[in-house]
């Protein structure tokens, strides 16, 4: 009796509260792992911190040159900081992806059986995934803001702006890490990830209002650009980042994307969750 | 299907107790699909035992492993691991075990430090103890060099050991390792047998080891079941399974063609012999005996001669579980 009593030391609450604390823990843990793999891995560091970089100076700056000449858009911000919100959408997409990707090697190499088997909830391990993930797409969306303010000059530097900006594309994100971890747990192995995944990737960006307005745009893609969360999400960043007209509106920007992320999450538990109670299958 | 279980006491309370058995199955079943991978398993493993599940890849080791760790969940029938129902008190039975899995399970960019303290976080381990439980194992499985090092510089032997040891770092009352010695060096492998030896002089720890090798299960479990087909064939002592095959084994290589059925024949009328088998596609005669070989030799190789049965080689050995093996299920265990 002596040893079992002194075992269950380790156990701090009761199995009820405990699926509470084991989900904080398990979030946290796999938090803490993945961005400490992330660190140690200088390739990753340079490939996440590389892209928004490169986009910036060689699209943004690029792109800003030829539509400032035109001025035929509609738009009342400079070139530059209107398609910045864009090039945050796409590389907290990317953000996401990667994080299916992150969730996939630990199904394929059996690291995920660890956690299985450690007394966290299931859906610890989804939300570790994730929030390794959204750390990534908000350390990208600073840089890009950054550069964007550099480059450009036209960001709005009221700080609740600029935090609830990263607060929607965070919600934009885990979104798509919910779609992103569905895709993980129902592929085979790597290649079937990720071609599929590229589907999302910049057709997104270009049904969407992140490189010119809706208005711009012929009809059927106008049609896509309402069905694509990408638009609601630049839509109020721009607005709050760099006070840029609103296509859409904030009241229904934000409901949209709300929904959006909650379906998509609950989506993504649900294969997961599949996944891992017949992994033989 | 339903899961269920028929001791309703254990399942209403939460309170750790001590439980009879460390591990103790009724009728556990598991089936993928059309395919009954584990066909109703029957265990009871006694507290700080080694006991060990032998058999062929794709007898059911690995799942049976997976349904007392919580990984999959059974069919049917039931399963208690440390006194905790596996399905209904999952998240106990995962409080008190420790898991090492057939195939490696480690991040190759990570060093082995940061994997044991992970693995402590992941229990909500004391910082301080997940420390000095550390240093401990590290020095138990003889890793102090390596230990800050990735671990995609280790050696398949130093993988294992940091596994084992990340098995260990919680405390846990049960172990289970799943093929713990698979793909390691003859070198290697007594290695993890004697740290497996040392680990279970930690207090009440009990292991339970899958393996297709019969070295291993002999030398290392108090007790071994055979499994196969998803069934458990035998269980009992090494000693005791191997003791029950008779004293030694006689193998008479014969040349081609010769009269093998004949020389079966006189053999079972002789009476010192337990059994004999003739094996038509390796030439050879199996004689089974009821005393020590040594004295039997001549008058088999007189009986031989007489049937007509040209002696090409005799060899002498004494039954080892791959005999009790074959005894049960009529095939050889092969690594």
């Amino acid at each position: 009796m002596a040893t079992v009593l002194e075992r269950s030391r380790l156990v701090t609450a009761s199995p009820k509260g405990g699926n509470w604390n084991g989900l904080w823990t398990g979030v946290q843990t796999l938090w803490l792992k993945h961005m400490l793999k992330f660190v140690s891995s200088s390739m990753e560091i340079t490939g996440t911190l590389g892209l928004p970089i490169l986009w910036m100076f060689f699209f943004g700056l690029a792109m800003h040159g030829m539509v400032s000449q035109m001025k035929t858009m509609n738009i009342n911000i400079d070139y530059l900081s209107y398609i910045t919100p864009g090039v945050v959408m796409l590389t907290a997409l990317s953000a996401a992806i990667l994080g299916g990707s992150t969730l996939l090697m630990e199904r394929v190499n059996g690291v995920i059986k660890e956690y299985m088997v450690a007394p966290i909830p299931r859906l610890a391990v989804l939300l570790g995934t994730m929030s390794s993930a959204i750390t990534k797409a908000l350390l990208q969306s600073v840089i890009i803001l950054v550069l964007g303010a550099i480059l450009g000059g036209g960001l709005n530097w009221n700080v609740l702006a600029l935090l609830a900006g990263l607060l929607i594309t965070v919600v934009y994100a885990m979104g798509f890490v919910g779609i992103a971890a569905a895709l993980a747990s129902k592929a085979k192995g790597m290649e079937g990830y990720h071609s599929i995944i590229m589907i999302f990737n910049l057709p997104l960006m270009f049904t969407s209002n992140a490189l010119y307005p809706i208005s711009e745009l012929p009809a059927f893609i106008k049609v896509l650009c309402y069905l694509n969360p990408t638009t609601y999400a630049v839509d109020a960043t721009r607005q709050l980042w760099f006070g840029g007209t609103s296509e859409v509106g904030m009241w229904i920007d934000l409901p949209v994307l709300l929904v959006f992320m909650v379906v998509c999450v609950w989506f993504g538990y649900r294969i997961f969750q599949k996944s891992v109670a017949n992994p033989a299958s | 299907m339903t899961v269920s279980s028929d001791n309703k006491a254990s399942s209403q309370t939460a309170m750790p107790r001590l439980a009879e058995w460390a591990i103790e199955t009724g009728d556990l079943a598991r089936s993928f699909g059309a395919v009954q991978a584990v066909k109703g398993v029957n265990l009871k493993v006694e507290r700080g035992s080694i006991y060990a599940l032998l058999g062929p890849n794709g007898a059911g080791k690995t799942t049976t492993i997976n349904m007392l760790t919580t990984l999959i969940k059974p069919t049917d029938g039931w399963a208690r691991v440390a006194g905790w129902d596996v399905v209904k008190q999952s998240d106990e039975v995962r409080r008190h075990i420790g898991v090492t899995f057939q195939e490696t399970v480690l991040d190759k960019n990570l060093s082995g430090r940061v994997a044991l303290d992970i693995h402590g976080r992941l229990y909500q381990m004391p910082r301080a103890e997940s420390k000095a439980r550390i240093k401990e194992l590290v020095a138990l499985v003889e890793l102090e060099e390596a230990i800050d090092r990735p671990t995609k510089t280790y050696s398949g032997g130093m993988k294992r050991r940091l596994e084992l040891a990340r098995g260990l770092m919680t405390r846990p009352e049960i172990l289970f390792l799943d093929e713990p010695t698979q793909g390691l060096d003859p070198q290697n492998r007594e290695r993890i047998w004697l740290y497996i030896q040392q680990m279970r002089r930690e207090q009440g720890l009990t292991i339970l080891l899958t393996t297709h090798d019969m070295d291993e299960a002999e030398k290392l479990a108090d007790k071994v079941s055979i499994i196969d087909g998803g069934l458990i064939v035998v269980e009992g002592t090494p000693a005791t399974l191997i003791g029950a095959m008779g004293a030694d084994v006689v193998s008479v290589q014969g040349v081609a063609g010769g009269p093998g059925p004949a020389f079966v024949a006189a053999l079972l009328m002789t009476p010192f012999v337990e059994w004999a088998e003739a094996h038509p596609d390796e030439n050879s005669v199996a004689v089974g005996l009821k005393q020590q070989a040594g004295r039997s030799l001549k008058p088999i190789v007189d009986l031989a001669e007489q049937c007509g049965y040209e002696v090409a080689d005799i060899a002498i050995s004494r039954p080892n579980l791959n005999d009790v093996f074959l005894k049960y299920t009529g095939r050889r265990l092969r690594d």
